[in-house]
């Protein structure tokens, strides 16, 4: 069965993936990295909304923490945003530099994040929500897509 | 579970880990300096006074420095583990081991007893009390993954290479160079280089390879196995020299091809990232890999040339350990002068591409390059010495120049506060 931490650390590796292929194409052109780089904010804004609205509001409820790890993750979700959305301006202005400049930060900001998470968020969350698990995965997988 | 790798408030101050990062570069100048005014024939000797003198410019004032203070850093977010009062330990540790590097260069230069003495009491509490808030730190950690046992293994071996630093420092203060001091330079030289530097850099890279590069993980056996087979080789080898010094070579055997195994995976790991990008970082890991490689062997064989090419491993290894150093600053720079602004809410700062100058960058790559080749052939041409050590000295320069940049940035930014912006707050209730 899967778990929580398995769930959310394989979406990780999903948006990774995307976000590879969207810088290998981006290096022949800019442009041709458009569609992808779309997909990339797709399934990122897809991940952090399944854990805004889904797994940190249980965990928040669960365990009465709103201002600690969860916030903080909030938080870095936001910076990532900002540069997500820079990034297809910079696409839209076919500025190389500028879009690399921008992944290369993202790429850093993204793996730290993602290891705070599943290092330490993720386990927190399984050993607390442990028997609303499938409840929280039904969840996730059935999100709809809020426009941020 | 310790949760300080998820506040930024929590997270070091950003001042702990750049003054140890901004000052490093500049003992990378002076050992410049001190190879200048030195010779090829007085530096072949390991045990010469000019030899020593450089040697520990580089390993404490620019080694040291640099994986102090990315400790600091990296503790809370690779492992989750926060050092207790971590300003005021990086503050005064910093204070004592400036005075105490500093001490030590020129006390012995000048063979001042005083300078010395200051030098055995400096560094000892500064590197101590470092050592000790990480290895406090680390008990904390619950998850023990393969990077914490990296970390917490080079820890110990920093511990022992710190006490025997300490004895020999000693030993020249008392001015009784007995034949257990020879010994203990031994091991002190090589548990410092590979138990310290290379297991803790083995433990960083499972982590920064594929963070940094999008490279593919590190197999489970290798991150299982690796630290631990090195750490017994080490232990293998002081066993053997201390008491059947004729098998020693199996313990550098033992050492060198699990060294080389990994310095390997890393060129492969790095030939597979998924990250098209080719910077100065990637340079410097690839020719790490090359070094490390050259340098394990070249130890074996060393056995063989009656120690004669003991200096040109220490070159070999030091520029290994040197490369990954300088790859990692230029990552972890600007980087953290991006982060810090972009969590006070500057939302539109120089990327951290942006941050460095390019051209110097890959400048600063060349002059490295060119003096460890220079000083590798200054042994079949003496007359090289002096042009490696002005090459030295200007990479030097060029790195200092480079990792200044990002933090003018980060200055220049605080003081005129561009564009505020606490929309990024909103998220955060």
């Amino acid at each position: 069965m899967t778990t929580i931490k398995e769930f959310l650390s394989a979406d990780h590796s999903r948006c990774d993936e995307i976000f590879a292929q969207m810088e290998e194409k981006a290096v022949k052109s800019l442009v041709s990295a458009k569609k992808l780089c779309e997909m990339f904010a797709e399934a990122t804004e897809k991940h952090f909304q399944m854990e805004e609205r889904v797994m940190f509001l249980e965990f928040e409820t669960k365990t009465g923490m709103t201002q600690g790890p969860t916030a903080m993750m909030r938080h870095e979700h936001s910076q990532m945003r900002n540069l997500i959305s820079q990034m297809l301006e910079a696409i839209d202005l076919n500025n190389k530099d500028k879009f690399f400049g921008l992944s290369e930060t993202l790429m850093i900001l993204l793996q730290q994040h993602n290891m705070k998470e599943e290092q330490m968020l993720y386990p927190m969350a399984e050993q607390h929500l442990s028997n609303e698990s499938d409840h929280i995965l039904r969840m996730m997988e059935s999100l709809i897509v809020e426009k941020y | 579970m310790e949760l300080a790798g998820l506040s930024t408030e929590q997270a070091p101050p950003i001042a702990a880990p750049i003054r140890f990062f901004l000052t490093a570069p500049l003992f990378g100048i002076l050992a410049g300096f001190f190879i200048f005014l030195s010779d090829s024939h007085t530096l072949m000797s390991r045990f010469s006074m000019d030899s020593i003198i450089a040697t520990h410019a580089l390993t404490i004032g620019f080694l040291g420095f640099v994986m102090l203070g990315a400790m600091t850093q990296m503790l809370p977010v690779l492992v989750g583990a926060k050092i207790p009062r971590v300003g005021m330990v990086c503050k005064y540790s910093y204070i004592f081991l400036v005075i105490g590097t500093l001490s030590m260069l020129f006390g012995m230069s000048l063979d001042s007893q005083f300078l010395n003495i200051t030098a055995f009491i400096t560094l000892g509490i500064g590197f101590f009390a470092m050592l000790f808030s990480i290895a406090i730190s680390l008990l904390s950690v619950k998850n023990f993954t393969a990077t914490v046992k990296g970390i917490a293994t080079s820890v110990v071996f920093a511990f022992f290479t710190l006490f025997m630093g300490l004895f020999l420092l000693y030993s020249y203060i008392v001015k009784d160079i007995s034949e257990i001091h020879i010994i203990v330079a031994n091991v002190h030289s090589v548990w410092g280089i590979f138990g310290f530097a290379v297991i803790l850099i083995i433990g960083v890279a499972f982590q920064v390879l594929p963070m940094f590069y999008v490279a593919p993980k590190f197999k489970k056996f290798c991150k299982k196995r690796v630290v631990w087979l090195i750490t017994s080789g080490l232990l293998l080898w002081l066993v053997l020299s201390a008491f059947y010094e004729e098998y020693s070579l199996l313990g550098k055997i033992w050492i060198a091809t699990f060294v080389w195994a990994f310095a390997t995976t890393v060129w492969i790991k790095l030939a597979q990232r998924r990250r098209p990008i080719k910077d100065v970082t990637v340079w410097y890991w690839k020719s790490a890999s090359v070094f490390l490689t050259l340098g394990s062997f070249l130890w074996i064989f060393d056995e063989y040339f009656k120690h004669e090419y003991i200096v040109m491993v220490a070159i070999l290894i030091g520029s290994f350990i040197i490369s990954i150093i300088i790859g990692m600053l230029y990552k972890i720079v600007p980087f953290l002068v991006w982060f810090h602004l972009n969590a006070r809410g500057y939302m539109t700062i120089p990327t951290i591409n942006e941050m460095i100058n390019k051209n110097a960058a890959r400048a600063q790559f060349v002059f490295f390059m060119a003096s460890v080749i220079g000083f590798i052939f200054s042994f079949y041409m003496p007359e090289l010495l002096k042009f490696s050590a002005a090459s030295f000295i200007i990479s030097m320069g060029l790195l200092e120049y480079n990792v200044v940049a990002p933090v003018l940035i980060y200055r220049k930014t605080l003081k005129t506060k561009p564009d505020f912006d606490t929309s990024i707050y909103e998220g955060v209730k």
